[in-house]
C-alpha cells in the first residue's frame, strides 16, 4: 500500500508534464500535483482549481474567477463536450486538479481528461453486481481527491480508491450490503486524513451512518448512526424496532468547518417513507443536519427539520456556512433550505436556531416555526389510502440540488419548486432488500401546471430578494461567481447565466437534455471555464477566443 | 383533471411478502403467455406495481419524476413476454432496473397483467352505432376537421388511431360533451403579441423557459422567443366546440361507439 508520505513528495518529482492527446497541441499543463489536506482547507486560494463537490469546505460553491462576468457573458462559447458512454442521467459535478478533470459516470465509473480539451487521460469501470437495490437511479455524483488518490462511492455500497494518473483501483471498503438494500451515490468529503463518506437506501429499510476511512488503506476509523441504537435515550422517538428498518441515510455531501473541527451533514428520511404508523415518535435523527466532531465521529448537535416525518422530506441537501453579520452580532452560520420548504439559519457553533422561514409553496405546516425551529403542523396531512393533496410534493420545495452564496451579493440561491402531489399511505412490511416505502405521491396536475424558480433570499431576514421564473421546471444546482453570476440549468436542458444582484438573465444555451447537476468553474492556461452535465454529456463553455 | 381512480387494494401485505419470497426467480419466464391475468392477478399486480415501480412511474402508472408513462403504450415491449423481461431485467445502459430478485415469476406477470390493464379498456355493450358514428366523425361531426385516425384528418387535435384503448366510453363522452373541462398543457392555446402589436394564436405544441411554439389555425407552425414577443397568454380552455353543439344525444352515442372501436390491435 502506498504510503501517504509519497503523496508530498517534491514538486519536481511530480511535475510530470502530459501531453494531451494525439491532434491538439501539448497544453502548457496540466501537471497533477498531490493535493494536500492544507490546499484543500485554502480551496478558495486556487480558484483555477475546483478541488471538491462543493468547491470549498463551506460549500458555498462561489468561484473567484471574474474573468467571465456580467458584461461578456454573452460571449460564452462551447468550447469542448465530453460524451458519457452510458445511456444514463448524469448527475456528476467533476473535480478540476491542475488542468485534469474527473468526471464520474453512471454507474460507477470515473474519467480523467484533459481539463483544457475534453480529451481522456484513463478511464475507471468499477465493476458491479447485476443485482443492486437503488431507488432512484444509477447516480454517481462525484469524487473527492487527497493527495493522487481519488475517493469514489459505489452502487454496491463501497468506497473505491483510484490513483489519480493512472486510474488503477487502489482499494476498496464494502460499506454495507448492498444486497440488504444499502447503496453509495454522492461525492465523499475530505476532512483532515480521512475520507467523509454517506450511505443510500432509505427506501429499503436500511439504518443509515456516516463513516470516516483511512485514506491510504480504507480501514473505517469511525462509524455514527443516524438512528440511536436502543441504549441511548433517543431511541425512544422510534415505536418498537422500527430504528432498525428506520432509514435516515445520509446520501449527499455534507461540509466542514476546519476552525470549529465540525462536519455538517444531512439525513433522510426515516422508512417506510409514507407510513408512519409503524414508526410513531420523532424518528430521531432522520430529517437532520447533524454536527459531528471531526476527530471521532461524536455528535456535537443536531436539528430536526421534519419530525416524524410522512412526505419523504429528506434533510438531504448541502449545508452552507458562511460567516455573517446576524442581528448586529457577527456568526458563524449554516444555511440550510429544507426539502419540507422552509428556509433556515443556525448558529453552527452551537446548534441554536436563528431563522426560519418558507421559501417555497407550504401548505403542511403554519408558515411560522415555534421558537425552537419546531414546525407546527397543519391537522390531516398526513398520507391516507385515499390521497391527501399536499405541498410540496415529495420532490420538495427543494431537492438535493445544491444551492450556492455569494459573499459578495450576501445572497443565498436556491432552486425552488411550488407544487403539490397527493400523498398516498399502504400497509407494507419489511423485506430485507426489497423496497419499503408504505405509500406514494401522485401529481395533481399536469407538470406545466407548477412552477420552479431559482430563488435569492437574504439569509439575514429569509426574505426573496429576487425570483426568476423556470418553465416548466428544474431540477439543477447552482454555482454563482465573482463575476455576479448565477449559473444553473433546466429539466428541458437550458444552461443559463443570471444577474446575482438582480436575477436578470444574462446568457443561456440549449444543451439539449435535462440538467440534473451542478455547474462548476475553473481556469487553464489564464482561461476560465465553466462545466455542466447535461443529460450524459459534459460540456464545457469559455468565453470566444 | 381526470385521475384514474387509486382504489385502496384491500389484500394483505403478507400476500405481497409471500409473491416476493416464495419461489426463486427466474431471469426468463419459462411462459410466453401470460397465465395470471384475473382480475385479482390485475389488482395484486398493482399493488406491487405501487411499491416497486410507481415511484418512477408514478402510482397510476400516469408518469413520474423518473419514469414515462405507462398508460399511452409502451416504447420498449409489444408481447407480454417483452414486458415480463423488462419488468424482470430493466433496460440495458439506462435507470430502468429490474424488479426485485425476490419477486417471483408469477409476481412479474402479474405486474403485467396490471400494465396491460392500464393500456386496455374493458369491452361493453354500447348503445350507440359505430358505423353511424364514423359517417359523423368526417361529416356531420366535423371531428376529422382536426383529428387524425390512421392518417386521415387535421392536426389541431389529438391523434385518435387508437383511442378506444386508452379511453374509456365514460371518459370519451366526457372529452365530447364538455371538452374544456381538462385540457392537456399540449392543447392550451397560446396568445403571442409580438413587438409590432400583431397577434399569432396557436395551439400550444412545446414552451420553456425562453421559447414557444405554436401551430395556427392553418396549421402553420410557430417559434418564438419569449424575450423577442410583447407577451404571451395561455388559454386554458379547449378551441374543439362541445359535441352537443351540432350533433343529437344519439348522434353522440354513435360517435362514442366509433371512437370506442377504434383499438391499438386493429392498427
Amino acid at each position: 500500500m502506498r504510503r501517504l508520505s509519497i503523496l508530498v513528495a517534491t514538486a519536481t518529482l511530480v511535475a510530470l508534464q502530459v501531453l494531451a492527446q494525439p491532434g491538439g497541441a501539448p497544453s502548457a499543463g496540466p501537471a497533477l500535483t498531490p493535493v494536500t489536506w492544507e490546499r484543500l482547507v485554502n480551496a478558495e486560494d486556487e480558484p483555477e482549481n475546483w478541488l471538491m463537490y462543493s468547491g470549498t469546505l463551506d460549500s458555498q460553491r462561489f468561484s473567484r474567477l471574474d474573468q467571465v462576468d456580467r458584461t461578456n457573458v454573452g460571449d460564452l462559447e462551447l468550447k469542448w463536450a465530453y460524451q458519457i458512454p452510458q445511456l444514463d442521467r448524469s448527475e456528476t459535478v467533476p473535480i478540476v486538479v491542475d488542468g485534469v478533470m474527473f468526471i464520474t459516470e453512471a454507474p460507477s465509473n470515473v474519467v480523467a481528461v484533459d481539463a483544457a480539451t475534453g480529451r481522456q487521460f484513463w478511464r475507471y469501470n468499477h465493476p458491479l453486481p447485476d443485482d443492486l437495490r437503488i431507488c432512484c437511479g444509477r447516480n454517481n455524483r462525484g469524487v473527492a481527491i487527497l493527495g493522487e488518490t481519488l475517493y469514489m462511492s459505489t452502487l454496491d455500497a463501497k468506497l473505491a480508491a483510484i490513483d489519480a494518473r493512472s486510474g488503477n483501483l487502489l482499494w476498496a471498503s464494502e460499506a454495507a450490503d448492498y444486497r440488504s438494500g444499502y447503496s453509495k451515490t454522492s461525492a465523499p468529503l475530505i476532512v483532515k486524513d480521512q475520507v467523509v463518506t454517506g450511505i443510500a437506501g432509505g427506501e429499503y429499510g436500511i439504518r443509515g451512518f456516516l463513516d470516516s476511512y483511512d485514506p491510504e488503506n480504507g480501514e473505517r476509523n469511525w462509524r455514527t448512526y443516524t438512528i440511536p441504537g436502543p441504549d441511548h435515550p433517543d431511541s425512544q422517538t422510534w415505536a418498537g424496532d422500527s430504528w432498525r428498518t428506520g432509514g435516515s441515510p445520509t446520501w449527499l455531501t455534507g461540509s466542514y468547518d476546519p476552525d470549529l473541527d465540525l462536519i455538517y451533514w444531512g439525513t433522510g428520511n426515516p422508512g417506510p417513507d409514507w407510513n408512519g404508523d409503524v414508526r410513531m415518535g420523532d424518528n430521531l435523527y432522520s430529517d437532520s443536519a447533524l454536527a459531528l466532531r471531526g476527530d471521532g465521529g461524536g455528535m456535537e448537535w443536531y436539528f430536526q427539520f421534519t419530525p416524524h416525518d410522512v412526505h419523504d422530506w429528506d434533510a438531504i441537501q448541502i449545508p452552507i456556512l458562511a460567516d455573517l453579520e446576524f442581528e448586529g452580532e457577527e456568526r458563524k452560520v449554516m444555511m440550510w433550505a429544507n426539502r419540507n420548504a422552509f428556509f433556515y439559519v443556525f448558529d453552527r457553533e452551537t446548534g441554536e436556531f436563528l431563522l426560519g422561514k418558507p421559501f417555497a409553496k407550504m401548505t403542511w405546516a403554519e408558515p411560522e416555526l415555534d421558537s425552537n425551529g419546531r414546525p407546527i403542523r397543519i391537522p390531516n396531512m398526513e398520507p391516507t389510502a385515499q390521497g391527501v393533496l399536499v405541498s410540496p410534493p415529495v420532490g420538495g420545495g427543494t431537492n438535493w440540488f445544491s444551492p450556492a452564496y455569494s459573499p459578495q451579493t450576501e445572497l443565498f440561491y436556491v432552486q425552488a419548486f411550488d407544487g403539490e402531489a397527493i400523498y398516498f399511505k399502504r400497509d407494507e412490511e419489511y423485506v430485507e432488500g426489497d423496497q419499503f416505502t408504505g405509500g406514494g405521491q401522485q401529481y395533481n396536475l399536469p407538470m406545466d401546471e407548477y412552477q420552479s424558480s431559482i430563488r435569492a433570499i437574504d439569509p439575514k431576514t429569509g426574505d426573496i430578494a429576487w425570483d426568476y421564473w423556470i418553465q416548466p421546471r428544474s431540477t439543477a444546482g447552482i454555482m454563482t461567481t465573482a463575476g455576479d453570476l448565477v449559473f444553473s440549468g433546466t429539466i428541458d436542458g437550458y444552461f443559463f447565466a443570471l444577474d446575482a444582484e438582480t436575477g436578470e438573465e444574462l446568457w443561456h444555451m440549449n444543451v439539449g437534455r435535462r440538467v440534473h447537476s451542478a455547474p462548476m468553474s475553473y481556469a487553464v492556461n489564464g482561461q476560465q471555464y465553466v462545466t455542466i452535465a447535461a443529460g450524459n454529456v459534459v460540456y464545457t463553455f469559455g468565453l470566444r477566443d | 383533471m381526470r385521475m384514474r381512480s387509486l382504489c385502496a387494494l384491500a389484500a394483505p401485505a403478507f400476500l405481497i411478502a409471500s409473491l416476493l419470497a416464495v419461489a426463486p426467480a427466474t431471469t426468463h419466464a419459462q411462459e410466453s403467455e401470460n397465465p395470471y391475468t384475473t382480475r385479482l392477478d390485475v389488482r395484486m399486480g398493482q399493488r406491487l406495481y405501487q411499491q416497486q415501480c410507481g415511484r418512477c412511474h408514478g402510482q397510476d402508472g400516469g408518469g413520474g419524476e423518473l419514469g414515462p408513462a405507462l398508460d399511452e403504450g409502451f416504447r420498449n415491449a409489444s408481447t407480454d413476454a417483452g414486458l415480463f423481461r423488462i419488468v424482470r431485467e430493466g433496460i440495458p445502459n439506462s435507470q430502468m432496473i429490474g424488479i426485485s430478485r425476490n419477486a417471483t415469476d408469477q409476481s412479474v406477470w402479474m405486474v403485467v397483467s396490471f400494465l396491460n390493464s392500464l393500456n386496455n379498456t374493458v369491452d361493453v355493450d354500447l348503445p350507440g352505432n359505430a358505423s353511424n358514428g364514423r359517417q359523423l366523425f368526417t361529416g356531420k361531426g366535423n371531428c376529422s376537421g382536426c383529428h387524425m385516425v390512421s392518417g386521415d384528418g387535421g392536426r389541431r387535435g389529438p391523434e385518435l388511431t387508437a383511442i378506444g384503448s386508452r379511453r374509456d366510453p365514460d371518459e370519451l363522452r366526457a372529452s365530447l360533451t364538455d371538452p374544456s373541462e381538462d385540457v392537456p398543457p399540449r392543447w392550451w392555446t397560446v396568445r403571442v403579441t409580438r413587438e409590432d402589436g400583431s397577434v399569432v394564436e396557436g395551439l400550444r405544441m412545446n414552451e420553456d423557459t425562453f421559447s414557444l411554439r405554436i401551430m395556427d389555425e392553418n396549421e402553420a407552425l410557430w417559434s418564438f422567443l419569449k424575450g423577442s414577443v410583447q407577451s404571451h397568454e395561455r388559454i386554458k380552455t379547449s378551441i374543439m366546440p362541445s359535441a352537443t353543439d351540432t350533433l343529437t344525444a344519439s348522434e353522440v352515442d354513435d360517435l362514442i361507439a366509433y371512437l370506442f372501436s377504434l383499438k391499438r390491435e386493429d392498427i
